[in-house]
């Protein structure tokens, strides 16, 4: 067991603490339910069209993934062009 | 992003995210997601999550005709809906008929892939300036002059000769819409799934809310929506990342991973149309602001059948009460487009699904060629719970759904019982964790 692997294992407290009282809350008080929209509406949609153009490289990062993800924050507004 | 030659220095203790209260702007987790693993909890309190959900009920109505405000058999005005179907009933000959449904009627569920322009139906009209709630109606059997409040109720009683008065015309006061969906829940059903799901949610509920609890109370409540079709186009632009190599450095106590990828500059159009979106046009019941008040409670209870709607006829309201309207479509019209901009990024989700490290979408646009809107009444059964506090308190709701029996709701909390059960649990798991240093160390 290295040091750094002991300082991780000390957050176990407070976040399981927290996780659970968040887990709870979220139960009784559904502050997170609201109409799923995006699954729920009858959309008829036509095939997805566009394009992927090779535009960097990257080596040796260690972020799992992309900076600013929100392929699934589909309600997170982006710039709107007009 | 990052480009790295060597090992970089090591990081700070990783903290896993808390999953937090959760809000209405995020995407609701997928029915039967808990966001903890109810096995590693308490008996009683895996007891409470793990109890069945109430079951909706199927709502599948038959094909519905014409209806109207008098009995087309005996001419008697006193007409209720028959409880539990979409039937109206003569109190007095106890003749029964169905009302018309509008999407047959008006045609609403067609073309709307032609749709062009702001198609409004009639009850989705402007409010006018001047309207007033109060509607007085001269009693054709007796004289006497029955008031209506469109506030709260559709239909009063004269009461020296008991004719029944219903607001049938279209009103420019934002109280009659185009469309009303009948009540399918019975009152009985929904006491039951408002038990069950406060059943399930004793442990930790605020004692004055155990001890005033009394879900007879419900009340059914016709609530006004604008339904929306839309024919739409969108286009969303940004970068996405895939990986080409993963490997580790560091020696056997220090092992770290790193990643390769390509970037790419993705764009993606999609043209579709929606069909029957429900937007809330009251401007109360359309915040959804969870600090506030608990109205992302009703909002959880749609999608309603529409499609089973029937024209707008008051005696479908007798014995309900309802809220007015109190939005133009004009002014929905922000809303719409930020749901249609979201179903939109839902819709490509999938043809992005090869860049595996993900994508961060930086620009959209929305293109609305067409939308059509009807006002209408949807049927819901409301539970509601004052807990007293700060800024006039919080108002909680329990609400079911009048045609399909989802059901959704906010207990108030014990906020001590509950502090102290997670810092309980968060003291043991910290003793567990210096157990296991102090033994591996």
């Amino acid at each position: 067991m290295s040091d750094d692997g002991g300082l991780w294992l000390l957050a176990i407290g407070p976040t399981g603490a927290a996780a659970l009282y968040w887990a709870l809350y979220r139960f009784y008080r559904n502050t997170d339910k609201s109409h799923a929209f995006e699954r729920e509406t009858a959309v008829d949609a036509k095939p997805v069209t566009g394009s992927n153009d090779k535009v960097d490289k990257i080596t040796g990062t260690r972020q799992t993934r992309i900076d600013g993800d929100n392929v699934a924050a589909y309600r997170k507004r982006v710039q709107r062009v007009e | 992003m990052s480009n790295t030659q060597g090992p970089p220095p090591l990081p700070p203790p990783p903290v896993p995210a808390s999953p937090g209260p959760g809000s209405p702007q995020d995407v609701p987790p997928l029915p039967g997601e808990l966001g903890v693993d109810p096995t590693t909890l308490p008996g009683p309190i895996r007891d409470e999550l793990l109890a069945p959900d109430p079951q909706a009920i199927d709502t599948a109505s038959d094909e519905l005709k014409d209806g109207l405000n008098r009995c087309p058999k005996c001419g008697s005005t006193d007409i209720r809906q028959r409880a539990g179907t979409d039937l109206l009933i003569c109190l007095y000959c106890r003749h029964e008929w169905r009302g018309e449904r509008v999407e047959e009627a008006f045609g609403f569920g067609e073309g709307i892939d032609q749709l062009s322009g702001t198609v409004i139906a009639s009850g989705a009209r402007d409010i006018a300036a001047d309207a007033a709630s109060l509607m007085t109606f001269k009693c054709t059997g007796c004289g006497a002059e029955v008031t209506v409040n469109t506030d709260h109720a559709m239909t009063a009683r004269c009461h020296w000769c008991r004719h029944v008065f219903g607001v049938n015309e279209q009103i420019p006061n934002g109280a009659v819409p185009d469309a009303v969906l009948p009540f399918h829940i019975k009152q009985d059903d929904a006491v039951a799934r408002i038990r069950q799901f406060v059943d399930k949610r004793r442990l930790f509920a605020l004692k004055a809310f155990k001890e005033q609890f009394t879900p007879e109370n419900v009340v059914g409540v016709y609530l006004p929506y604008m339904i929306v079709d839309g024919n739409v186009s969108a286009d969303v632009a940004g970068h996405g990342e895939v990986e080409t190599r993963r490997y580790t450095r560091g020696n056997d106590k220090n092992k770290q991973t790193y990643y390769d990828a390509d970037v790419y500059r993705i764009d993606r159009h999609v043209d579709f149309t929606v069909d029957d979106l429900p937007i809330e046009s009251s401007a109360t019941r359309g915040n959804l602001d969870t600090g506030t008040n608990t109205n992302n409670i009703i909002n959880a209870i749609l999608p309603f059948d529409t499609k089973n709607a029937v024209k707008w006829n008051a005696s479908y309201l007798s014995g309900f009460t309802s809220e007015k309207r109190d939005r133009d479509v004009e002014q929905l019209r922000p809303r719409l487009e930020d749901q249609l901009l979201s179903i939109a990024r839902a819709q490509v989700h999938a043809s992005v699904a090869r860049f595996d490290r993900g994508v961060r979408w930086e620009q959209e646009r929305l293109a609305v060629h067409g939308t059509r809107w009807v006002a209408m009444y949807l049927p819901v059964w409301l539970y509601s719970y004052h807990q007293p506090g700060r800024n006039g308190g919080m108002l909680h709701y329990i609400a079911v759904n009048g045609r399909t029996g989802e059901t959704m709701g906010s207990v108030p909390i014990q906020q001590w019982k509950l502090l102290s059960v997670a810092l309980t649990v968060g003291t043991f798991l910290e003793g567990a964790a210096l157990w296991f240093l102090a033994h591996a160390s």
